[in-house]
């Protein structure tokens, strides 16, 4: 019996060793990674498209990235300062070169956002509004100063918003078609080395890197345009990853059985899903119709059946993702549970009665499609008529921003703060610009109130002013607030490293082969 | 003597019909223009992507690309510059449009031609042999195939296909036209081609085979039914010699139309093909095209299309006089 316990003790510690040895990181080889499409040029720094970030994050590099927690660290960046007013930031580099050889120096910086993201960065337009300058004293020091204080700079520093390009390849060029938007020229853990469209963009790995040197020998992105042919890549072996951007939820549990495949659920950014309410529509400008709809529509059936319980249901106007942004005593879930009879009551008081209701989304979405049918069961429930118009994406955001809709289903992300994509759903403004608020509503508190939240960046004090805009705000329900969506990503499972940065496509030069 | 006659009028009447395409393939170019300006939908949209852009903003990428301008200004302005031989600059893509079809062309044009092979050989074979015996088991086994062939979306087998022979079987690449994986040169390559295009090809070419045995079979029995068949067989003609000879030189003419009018709705099955199977060809770049707004890239897929229906039509009408010596120009 004893020998038999030396014995089981000595095999225990070989396992434990040999399963010590498989996790030590080993450099070399390719891992394929899916694109649902390909990117329109590898600019990233005049684009927010999905492919381009995701091909950018690892070939580019920024001041500052976002752990997987959302923490800010510095990239480029060795180490910086905040003034005390909140104004002056002020960046130290690190010595780091492009993958042409050329250092890297401030004066790319200072050119990369004045001269190229500025004009042409959608997300780092926002920021640059509250610039004041961007000096460059020496070469290794970056200097933003601000003419007023805005919190979410930190978050719009990283590749995805603020990705670095060499001043010496594009002053003087059109930076919009620059050949280098084809042949890029970065400074990250990977180097460029071919793009056959529609097929592939390749990456190899850049030795010289100025932080720790990827561990992959290749990046390899493939352009699979199916959505249900990437589940079957990886299934194959034809592909390593695959993320939840470009996975049909229902493929999940399918590839969950499959042993050499990795599926991981979690909260990454966050993705929050909304049915926005026209309020130019005479019946929907009143606040208890709206709020009839929210107890009208069952949104953990949505959650389940739509979303294939790919979800949590909705907390409130900025969703789950940020704890200052969120205050118990307005959580929809405990003041807008599913109650069709209070619907009904809300409905009676306000006097309406037979209202038909266009809802207008993307055909390209498969779960809207769901949650447009279990819609128009729940709203028949309380007399509503739901006529269900899916349209192609292009006309969807003409006729949504354009006011012509009753009801339309989108998500948003704020990647890093609520106030980068999510402020923008409420606060006024005029029809016409798209991913903005569509839903006309206005309430000069609120605009106010989020305008200081977006000034502050202590998250205490945050905290309180978000309270005082989300009790406006439940009452006045300008979006129908369904679900935080969970992300996704599936890969091969002896692929390792991955889910390093808070966005997913980021952080690649850490993921590697078990043997 | 008259042979050589013969060909010089055929040349003639190649040259005249060429010279007739040319009003064919501007109509072609204008009709389309206007399809493609008159969908709703905002190319300007597809460009910014998704961040509320400012209005000036807008205007400002609008102007860039020149479509702050009037229709009937910007179509002269693209006639002019396709009569220059160039096809614009793609929105989406920021690449001369003629450098990025091009690159895709060849291996559109492959599968193709490719397809349209196959489907004509195994739909020749398969009405011959179904035509030869008809109602018996072979001709029973080829009509069903064929009406098979017409009901299936080319869409729906291409994903059978790959269920059935990359995931059950694992004999087969699932999509792509390479390996990823591994970077083949020489035969290797070509091989591993070779095994990524049977799927798309098999997905792609079975309605056209369809399509192909049932017009044979007819087009043969009806021959085979004539009385100058009755004729050659009453000279002692051996049986071979009277349905390849005679029989099937006289029933050609309608599988040749048939095969001219395949072509052009393989260039449309293409399209849904090559996403299914992830062929980085033109047909696939017309679909993304379609959901950016990509005109420029439409347009000139939509015109270079065109172009290669009216050419393959053309040879339909020389392939007629070389099979059929009563056709005379």
């Amino acid at each position: 019996m004893r020998s038999f316990v030396i014995v089981a003790l000595i095999a225990l510690f070989f396992a434990g060793m040999a399963s010590a040895q498989a996790e030590t990181p080993t450099p070399g080889g390719s891992a394929i990674v899916i694109l649902g499409s390909d990117p329109e040029h590898l600019n990233a720094a005049i684009s927010t498209g999905y492919p381009i970030g995701a091909v950018g994050a690892n070939l580019y590099s920024a001041l500052l990235y976002l752990d997987a927690d959302g923490a800010p660290h510095g990239e480029l960046a060795e180490s910086w300062t905040v003034s005390d007013d909140d104004l002056v930031y002020t960046f130290t580099l690190r010595p780091a070169n492009f993958h042409d050889g050329e250092p890297l120096t401030s004066a790319d910086v200072v050119y990369s956002m004045e001269e190229v993201l500025a004009p042409n960065h959608g997300r780092f337009l926002n920021a640059y509004r509250a610039v004041e300058s961007i000096e460059a004293p020496d070469d290794a020091t970056v200097v933003i100063t601000l003419s007023e204080p805005y919190a979410p700079l930190i978050s719009l520093l990283t590749v995805f918003d603020a990705p670095i390009l060499p001043r010496h390849v594009f002053e003087g060029s059109d930076p919009l078609t620059n050949p280098a938007n084809q042949q890029p020229i970065g400074s990250g853990p990977f180097r460029f080395v071919e793009w056959v469209r529609g097929e592939r963009v390749v990456l190899e790995r850049f030795d010289d890197y100025f932080l720790e040197n990827a561990l992959l020998d290749r990046l390899i992105y493939r352009i699979v345009p199916q959505d249900v042919a990437r589940g079957v890549a990886l299934e194959v072996g034809e592909a390593d990853l695959v993320w939840g951007f470009y996975m049909p939820t229902a493929d999940l549990d399918r590839l969950d059985a499959n042993p050499d495949v990795d599926v991981w659920r979690g909260l990454t950014i966050p993705s929050l899903y909304f049915v926005f309410v026209n309020t130019d529509t005479p019946a929907l400008s009143d606040a208890r119709v709206r709020q009839a709809l929210m107890h009208a529509i069952d949104r953990e059936q949505i959650v389940e059946q739509a979303q294939g319980g790919l979800g949590e249901v909705a907390a409130g106007p900025f969703g789950a993702g940020f704890g200052y942004a969120y205050d118990e005593a307005t959580d929809y879930r405990t003041l807008y549970p599913y109650d069709p009879e209070r619907a009904r009551e809300l409905l009676a008081d306000a006097g309406v009665g037979d209202l038909s209701l266009d809802f207008v989304y993307d055909s390209a979405r498969g779960a809207f499609a769901a949650a447009a049918e279990i819609m128009r069961d729940n709203l028949r429930q309380v007399g509503i008529t739901l006529n269900v118009e899916p349209v192609e994406r292009s006309v969807m955001v003409e006729r949504v921003y354009g006011r012509q809709y009753d009801l339309s289903m989108q998500s948003f992300t704020s990647s890093g703060d609520p106030a980068i994509g999510y402020h923008r759903i409420y606060l006024t403004a005029e029809p016409g610009t798209n991913f903005v608020n569509a839903t006309g509503y206005g309430n000069p508190e609120v605009d106010a109130l989020l305008a200081e939240a977006a000034g502050l960046a202590d998250q205490a004090a945050r905290a309180e002013v978000y309270a005082r805009a989300l009790e406006i705000l439940a009452l006045d329900v300008p979006t129908l607030v369904m679900f935080d969506e969970l992300s996704t990503q599936a890969s091969a499972a002896n692929l390792r490293g991955l889910l390093t940065r808070l966005d997913q496509r980021d952080g690649l030069e850490f993921a590697w082969f078990a043997q | 003597m008259s042979r050589a006659r013969g060909s010089k009028a055929l040349g003639a009447f190649a040259l005249e019909r060429l010279l007739n395409a040319v009003p064919l393939v501007i109509g072609v170019i204008v009709i389309n223009f206007l399809l493609v300006s008159l969908a709703p939908g905002d190319p300007v949209t597809a460009l910014i992507g998704e961040f509320p852009a400012p209005p000036e903003y807008v205007e400002r990428v609008r102007a860039q690309y020149g479509l702050d301008r009037p229709v009937p200004e910007r179509m002269v302005r693209y006639l002019g510059s396709v009569v220059r031989g160039d096809l614009g600059f793609s929105f989406a893509n920021r690449q001369p449009v003629l450098e990025l079809v091009l690159e895709r062309l060849g291996r559109t044009l492959v599968l193709m031609i490719s397809t349209v092979v196959l489907a004509t050989i195994v739909g020749v074979v398969l009405g011959v042999w179904a035509a030869r015996r008809p109602h018996s088991g072979v001709d029973r086994g080829a009509t069903g195939f064929a009406l098979a062939g017409y009901s299936i979306p080319e869409f729906w087998l291409g994903q059978i296909l790959i269920l059935v022979f990359a995931v059950g079987l694992g004999w087969l690449p699932a999509g792509g036209f390479r390996s990823i994986r591994a970077d083949y040169v020489g035969w290797a390559a070509v091989v591993d081609q070779a095994r990524h295009m049977i799927l798309p090809m098999l997905a792609l070419s079975f309605r056209y085979m369809a399509i192909t045995t049932r017009l044979t079979r007819a087009s043969l029995l009806e021959v085979m039914n004539s009385d100058y068949i009755l004729a050659s067989r009453a000279r002692g003609l051996s049986e071979r010699r009277v349905l390849w000879e005679h029989g099937l030189r006289a029933a050609a003419l309608p599988i040749i139309t048939v095969i001219g009018y395949n072509f052009s709705f393989i260039v449309a099955g293409s399209a849904l093909v090559e996403t299914v199977f992830g062929w980085p060809g033109v047909g696939r770049l017309m679909y993304d095209s379609i959901f950016t707004r990509d005109y420029p890239v439409l347009l000139g897929i939509l015109l270079i299309v065109s172009i290669a229906v009216i050419l393959v039509n053309l040879l339909t009408d020389v392939a007629y006089a070389l099979f059929d010596p009563r056709v005379r120009y």
